[in-house]
């Protein structure tokens, strides 16, 4: 394979057009076997939409596999995720309700959808009174198929394999910031604490703790950003109004704004609770990004470019990422000196960094494509419904 | 020699992670789904309206009477008793009934409401409290979780706060 032949340190691997094309052929025939039976029960929206996004998919991994960058492509892929999952499943909620907010008739018969950022919140209670404080039902319903179990279940089984980079690969929010990041072509805010970091460990802690106490998902309630563009409660008080006040403003400050002024993923790097509590699973994961500090010569080029911050000066000096890494690529693509590496860990740092890639590639994109292309050909079907062409 | 077992162990790791991955979508979320389904766990009763303790037949129609549903902790709501009035289509047009909550043979709440003539239509309806151990609700509007009449889905739920 072509990767034999660059040396572990080289920048900028690449490969011929048909390598690139037989490393590609396995993800393609993964995503026809992924999606083949959406395109053979749906509509011709839903069978257009899972076209485009096999196409779509399979050219981002085929341009990773040919340029040997990652984030730059899994960018293109992630935030059309998350600028489109409010299109699809706001477009469900109209049509099976009519309105975004949640009326408390749907959380008594538990047709909520489940959403994994509950998760943490879930397990104090749930281990104390085997309760779990959330309004939906533990197996797929008719009027709700995002059940509990069916949703911990997928969240898990991609956790195995990613660890924290869920965050760069699956999760459907970090998308919408992501894009509003990627829109300035340099950054207004330049010096941000690398304390800030630490903030997203305080809200998991006082989220968990909280919902705990008053036995509701606290951080749902009341502090989730994303609300705004997904599903709320009805507003039919002041605490509702209150609520549904502090979404609209989390969503505009965290995810639109400072992404915008400071070119990094401020909602993910400084607030996530649930991405918190994932960085925990990047401890039994055994892909990391490392730093070869005999190739270093500490140009910061990966902290700039790093969007959680999970590089700092003091992890450089030591080689490593912090424990919120999530793996997403941008600091190995910015090194020119081929010192960011990826790295499996129990191996020598550097030992062939583009094999782990491979390795990590090919399992998170297979699942992040399975994941977020349902997502994907869904908004698309959306779309094309609201076209004239029909 | 060393440095080669745990290389050994991590390049078999590596690979036995894409197996997992590869088994995901037609394995694991269903062995995952399943083991929490099974964790003996429960949607909490602030949201189900809890265990059916009582059925009250009335020929076409029944009546389910629920535990009382008591606040855990540091929970803001007030504990209540769920009541249910279902099949929709099997009720009277009007229904006024007079439900034992507890169990002692005595009325604990007269329950008034009028059968929705279709699914969008709110329940006019109130809750007058027989016992001083329940509160009356007498805004059929007002919605929450101890304190509700509404249609769900083919049944009317009703819920009467206690005091606590």
């Amino acid at each position: 394979m072509a990767e034999e032949k660059l040396t572990p340190h080289t920048a900028t691997p690449f490969r011929t057009v048909g390598r690139s094309a037989l490393l590609t052929l396995p993800m393609l025939l993964w995503s026809l076997l992924i999606f083949t039976p959406v395109l053979r029960q749906h509509d011709t929206a839903h069978s257009l939409g899972t076209l485009l996004v096999i196409l779509f998919t399979n050219f981002l991994f085929f341009k990773m596999m040919r340029t040997g960058k990652t984030y730059r492509w899994r960018r293109y892929f992630f935030v059309a995720v998350g600028l489109l999952f409010p299109v699809g499943f706001i477009s469900s909620l109209l049509a099976l309700r009519g309105s975004m907010s949640i009326p408390i008739e749907r959380m008594v018969s538990g047709d909520t959808p489940f959403c994994f950022m509950v998760t943490p919140m879930l397990l104090i209670p749930a281990a104390l009174t085997r309760t779990l404080i959330f309004p939906g039902a533990i197996l797929p319903t008719e009027s709700n198929p995002h059940s509990i179990a069916a949703m911990i279940g997928l969240w898990f089984a991609m956790t195995l394999v990613m660890g924290k980079a869920w965050c760069s690969y699956g999760c459907f929010f970090g998308g919408i910031e992501e894009g509003f990041a990627s829109l300035c072509k340099r950054p207004h805010i330049r010096k941000i604490d690398s304390r800030f970091r630490l903030v997203p460990w305080a809200v998991l802690l006082l989220v968990v703790l909280l919902s705990a106490a008053l036995f509701e998902p606290f951080y749902c309630s009341w502090l989730c950003p994303f609300k705004a563009v997904t599903e709320f409660s009805a507003v039919h008080s002041v605490e509702t109004a209150i609520q549904t006040g502090i979404f609209i403003l989390l969503f505009a400050a965290l995810v639109v704004i400072l992404p915008l002024l400071t070119k990094k993923r401020t909602q993910c790097a400084f607030f996530c609770p649930f991405g918190a509590f994932q960085s925990l699973f990047n401890k039994i994961n055994l892909f990391e990004i490392r730093v070869d500090r005999e190739r270093c010569v500490e140009c910061s080029a990966c902290l700039t470019a790093c969007p959680t911050m999970a590089i700092t000066p003091e992890s450089l000096r030591e080689g490593k990422t912090e424990l919120n890494c999530m793996k997403c690529g941008a600091c190995v693509d910015v090194c020119r000196k081929g010192a960011a590496v990826w790295h499996l860990k129990g191996t020598r740092i550097g030992m062939k960094p583009e094999r782990v890639r491979l390795f990590f590639l090919f399992g998170a994109w297979a699942l992040s494509t399975m994941f977020g292309g349902y997502i994907l050909s869904n908004a698309i079907a959306t779309l094309i419904h609201f076209l004239p062409l029909r | 020699m060393s440095n080669r077992i745990p290389s050994a162990l991590a390049w078999t790791g590596a690979g036995l992670t894409l197996l997992i991955a590869a088994l995901v979508p037609f394995l694991l979320i269903n062995t995952f789904s399943r083991a929490v389904a099974h964790a003996g766990l429960r949607v909490d009763e602030n949201y189900t309206g809890g265990v059916v303790v009582r059925t009250i037949a009335h020929g076409n129609y029944k009546t389910l009477v629920y535990q009382p549903v008591h606040p855990h902790f540091f929970q803001r709501n007030q504990p209540f008793v769920q009541i249910a009035f279902e099949p929709i289509s099997a009720l009277p047009a009007e229904v006024q009934e007079k439900v034992d909550l507890d169990g002692d043979g005595q009325p604990d709440v007269l329950v008034h409401f009028l059968r929705p003539d279709t699914a969008q239509n709110a329940v006019q309806g109130n809750i007058s409290a027989l016992n001083s151990r329940y509160q009356s609700v007498e805004n059929a509007n007002e919605k929450s979780f101890s304190k509700m009449i509404l249609r769900i889905g083919n049944r009317i739920v009703l819920r009467v706060p206690m005091n606590p």
